[in-house]
């Protein structure tokens, strides 16, 4: 490897020798970052530590930093090695372009090489340039000139770049050590544009009712930088910035995933609330990259199909509606997944007639406690439907009613299947007068019936409500 | 040369970056694939799939036969949908599992040649307008792509497109990194090289499909042929070709998360210093350049370019086609699959029809409905149409009707006539099956107040028929109250009916009270 680069040093320096006063910036596939370790959080923040090898004379020097986050919070930035103190931080994004070159070489001497139209001959001159608002003013010798006033080609040649022009914004420290060397230096800092969230792919055989799940990291990189051979930790969790928001779900798309939450220890490595997923081996995330990585392997897990349908009020449905699908499960130790799940997307299949597997619905989960039990809405039943009625309505008196509600259930399917339906809407004082069948008042809102429908058959259900409205 | 060839390599691995110091595979293209198309699960059954912004998904499953050296290689699948959501892939069969699998979304643009090749050297080509000779000369990339080019020569430092002359810099080889689309991979690794099968599913965005139904009334109303289209749109850039084509219907659920890492191409934009001449009047005297993107806005610019061929909506003003190819239907768990059952194209930006189901002499009724409120004023309308049957063998039909649109024709002889669209939603088997296809300009209603008494009011409401032959018509109050009659009244939906048959170029008339239940 050493060998290579300096290879590659001979053979860009003999074209260039001494004019590059610059520093040198690696190309960037030759990323300056040292050994990075990355912490990477649910809500679009990672704190980067990267141990770089730098050299330090003694006494006061500037340090820079190439290959950090594009999006770097320069506020973050901390530096720490041995026997180096920080004297200033600086963060330049004074960007190099045509025309901060021209407005910085104001009072400058440049070069121009007029090219004659007519023959293609150069002549060259030197130019000291008098101002560059809207149109660049030089002087010439004793004569003052616009630049391509005449518009014939005019090459403008700068005898270098101004200390502070830099091509991508770049991060500086001016330490002071007393002695010098080389030695390693840990730069740490906070970055939002990395992020990760969970994908489970879950394969449901309805017949044997058990699932396959595997679980995926998926970890997204568009900070503008990427992270050569990077450690990588992912933390289960949010942190600071506030609580995340509350899951907008749109109506009919069923009860939330989390059923009852667990209360069971998983064996992964934690951290006070927060579980840690390390990713097994050192790993480059690219910019705008997708990566994923697998953490979550179980067989035979128990699953069951279930419908649930919630009727939001006491109102009427112009057509049967679909009831809800919803795959039952649980993240316990015993008959279930045996660990925590980090919040994402759960996407069930299930096997054609063929075979193959197909997709049939999917479903957001928040970060879920082993132990837990969960039902995810998959989606909406062909076949299984409810059709709730509202049959009479009467006035009882000043603001007392009595309202009827039948609900009709129809299963196309070859197997009896059982509905949960949820009549909600019962705003804590609404009595049941009379109901076809026991109902379980599951909040003071809803009520829950238990309706099996047989094979190729219908179910009804009577319910006689005494209302406020 | 030995050693030198060593030197060549080592350098090479180097210009390569770390991507490619293991071996990468590229599959190009996939031996076989199977495409199941979803619908949109926000479009109702009312509204046809927008061909220019198809909101469904497909399920996309590939194998692909790929040479896997020993070692850990990098695998990159081309040629997979353009709007593939990268966390929704699977991939099976790699002989000893894989590492990780990676979505690149940063692309082969002319700004991200720009900006990859900072510090790197290029070509800079002028040539003469006068003579045309070529000058090549080499160059060092000194900014980065946000606006400007700024090269180091062996003269010093210029800007590139700010002399006057025709030049343009020249690349030796596209950085490594950068594809032309969004590529997925993965790394993997094999204790010995390995030819493997591998499986990868995947789901893409853009994609919808349909029912269509052409049914044909015959002339006395009482029958009808029913056929339909399996219509599946594909409006991603990749097409597949011999796809296993399927379509699933029924409630699948989609998160609304963003699905995809959108592709990062920049429009290059190259900017000079000041142009103005003593002619130009300047403006805006002490401007100051723009700073780095990260600080403007962190998301970048993006430059999305929907593209969607338009496609003429398909011609289905015919009866019933022959048709040797019918799409057979399978259960899925909850949802319905219809299996095409040979291997068909499902070209990109691409509109596609299979048969769906075919059914003959389904018996059907054809009632005319208005459905009332209570109303302070006279009112008059047509009567709406609507064509009903039950999903039962009994009635012909019998099988799971999936949503879409509704032409309806009569038989008229010579030619079919268009009498009526509209559209169903999902039906299973069992189901009773209402159809609304228009309005009825010659069977008119007309709802009269006729009187108000305290919570009291009467109502009367007139049917006429201009046809030759007597209609059905029913009428549904729709009333808070109670209501009373002077004919039977049945009751559907919670709400009063009215059946009747109005005869043949007459007339029918209801009489009915209303009883509120006010808090006045």
């Amino acid at each position: 490897m050493r060998k290579s680069i300096l290879l590659s040093l001979l053979v860009a320096t003999p074209l260039f020798g001494q004019a590059l006063g610059q520093v040198q910036i690696p190309p960037p596939s030759q990323s300056a970052q040292g050994e990075v370790a990355v912490t990477i959080y649910n809500n679009n923040l990672a704190l980067v530590q990267d141990r770089r090898q730098i050299d330090v004379p003694s006494g006061r020097s500037r340090q820079e930093f190439p290959d950090v986050s594009a999006q770097i919070r320069p506020e973050t930035v901390t530096l720490s090695g041995q026997g180096v103190g920080i004297v200033e931080q600086n963060f330049d994004f004074d960007l190099l372009s045509p025309q901060a070159l021209m407005q910085k070489a104001v009072g400058e001497t440049i070069t121009l090489v007029r090219t004659n139209p007519a023959n293609g001959a150069e002549t060259r001159e030197r130019a000291r340039v008098l101002a560059a608002n809207g149109g660049v003013v030089l002087q010439i010798g004793p004569r003052i000139e616009v630049l391509r006033d005449d518009g014939l080609p005019v090459r403008v040649i700068f005898d270098r770049v101004p200390e502070n022009l830099r091509a991508r914004p770049t991060l500086s420290v001016t330490v002071e050590s007393a002695t010098g060397g080389r030695r390693p230096v840990t730069l740490t800092y906070l970055t939002p544009g990395l992020g990760w969230s969970a994908d489970y792919v879950a394969l449901f055989d309805e017949g044997a009712g058990r699932m396959d799940v595997q679980g995926w990291i998926t970890l997204t990189n568009s900070s503008g930088t990427p992270y050569v051979a990077a450690e990588t930790l992912l933390v289960a969790g949010a942190v600071g910035e506030g609580q995340q928001q509350a899951n907008y779900r749109p109506p009919n798309r069923g009860t939330a995933p989390l059923r009852a939450a667990g209360t069971e220890t998983s064996g992964r490595e934690r951290l006070g609330d927060f579980y840690l997923y390390p990713l097994p081996e050192r790993t480059t995330i690219a910019n705008r990259q997708t990566k994923q990585v697998s953490f979550l392997d179980v067989h035979g897990t128990p699953a069951v199909r279930a419908y649930e349908y919630r009727n939001s009020w006491m109102g009427t449905a112009e057509q049967p509606q679909s009831a809800n699908t919803v795959l039952r499960f649980s993240s316990a130790r015993d008959q279930g997944l045996g660990d925590a799940l980090p919040a994402g997307t759960v996407r069930v299949y299930q096997r054609d007639a063929r075979g193959n597997p197909q997709f049939v619905g999917e479903s957001p989960i928040g970060h879920t406690p082993m132990g837990s039990e969960l039902g995810l809405t998959t989606g909406q039943a062909f076949d299984v439907k409810v059709h709730p009625v509202v049959e009479r309505r009467e006035r009882l008196g000043d603001e007392r009613w009595r309202t009827t509600m039948r609900y009709t259930l129809t299963n196309a399917r070859p197997n009896d299947v059982t509905v949960d339906v949820l009549q909600a809407g019962l705003w804590g004082d609404t009595r049941i007068v009379a109901e076809s069948m026991p109902s379980q008042r599951r909040s003071a809102d809803e009520a829950l019936y238990r309706v099996p429908v047989p094979a190729n058959g219908s179910a009804t259900v009577t319910a006689t409500f005494d209302t406020r409205y | 040369m030995r050693g030198g060839r060593a030197l060549l390599c080592l350098w090479l691995a180097l210009a390569g970056g770390p991507a490619l110091a293991q071996g990468t595979v590229t599959s190009a293209r996939p031996d076989r694939v199977a495409v199941t198309v979803y619908r949109d699960p926000r479009r109702s059954s009312e509204q046809a799939p927008n061909l220019n912004y198809m909101g469904g998904f497909a399920l996309i499953s590939e194998t692909r036969t790929i040479a896997i050296p020993a070692g850990t290689s990098e695998i990159r699948f081309e040629g997979v949908a353009g709007g593939i959501v990268p966390q929704s892939a699977i991939v099976t069969g790699l002989p000893e599992g894989l590492i990780e699998r990676n979505r690149d979304a940063y692309l082969l643009s002319a700004t991200s040649l720009i900006d990859r090749s900072l510090g790197r050297r290029v070509h800079l080509r002028r040539t003469s307008r006068t003579t045309g000779a070529v000058v090549e000369q080499d160059a060092i990339v000194r900014s980065g792509a946000d606006g400007a080019l700024v090269l180091q020569t062996a003269a010093g430092f210029e800007a590139l497109r700010c002399t006057g002359l025709a030049e343009t810099p020249i690349y030796d080889e596209v950085p490594p990194g950068l594809s032309a689309r969004p590529t997925l991979s993965v790394r993997a690794r094999a204790s010995r090289p390995v030819n493997a099968t591998v499986t990868l599913s995947y789901i893409a965005t853009n994609f919808d499909w349909q029912a269509n139904y052409v049914a044909t009334l015959s002339p006395a109303g009482d029958r009808l042929d029913l056929f339909a289209w399996l219509t599946l749109a594909n409006g991603d850039e990749t097409g597949f070709v011999d796809a296993d084509t399927q379509a699933v219907a029924g409630g699948v659920n989609r998160s609304n998360e963003n699905d995809e890492v959108p592709p990062d191409v920049e429009d290059l934009e190259l900017t000079c210093w000041p142009w103005e001449t003593t002619s130009d009047i300047p403006y805006e005297a002490f401007s100051r350049q723009e700073m780095g993107r990260g600080f403007i806005d962190s998301d970048g610019e993006e430059n999305i370019v929907l593209t969607g061929s338009r496609i003429s909506q398909p011609n289905l003003a015919s009866t019933s086609p022959v048709t040797v190819m019918t799409a057979q239907q399978e259960d899925l768990g909850d949802l319905k699959l219809y299996r095409i059952p040979e291997r068909v194209t499902v070209a990109a930006h691409s509109q596609k029809q299979v048969a769906l189901l075919q059914r003959s002499g389904v018996r059907v009724r054809m009632v005319h409905r208005r459905r009332v409120y209570n109303s302070e004023s006279l009112s008059e309308a047509p009567a709406g149409r609507y064509l009903i049957t039950r999903n039962r063998t009994a009635e012909g039909l019998g099988l799971p009707l999936p949503a879409g649109g509704v032409m309806l024709f009569v038989d008229a002889g010579e030619r079919p006539i268009l009498v009526g669209q509209g559209s169903i939603g999902d039906h299973a088997v069992g189901e009773d099956v209402e159809i609304a296809v228009g309005d009825a300009p010659g069977v008119r209603t007309r709802l009269t107040p006729v009187s108000r008494e305290g919570t009291v009011r009467t109502y009367e409401l007139l049917v006429t028929n201009d046809r030759a032959d007597p209609v059905d018509f029913e009428a549904e109050i729709a009333t808070g109250g109670r209501v009373r009659a002077d004919r039977r009244l049945s009751r559907r939906r919670g709400m009063p009916l009215w059946t009747v048959t109005v005869p043949a170029n007459g007339s029918a008339t209801l009489r009915y009270r209303v009883t509120r239940d006010e808090s006045r």
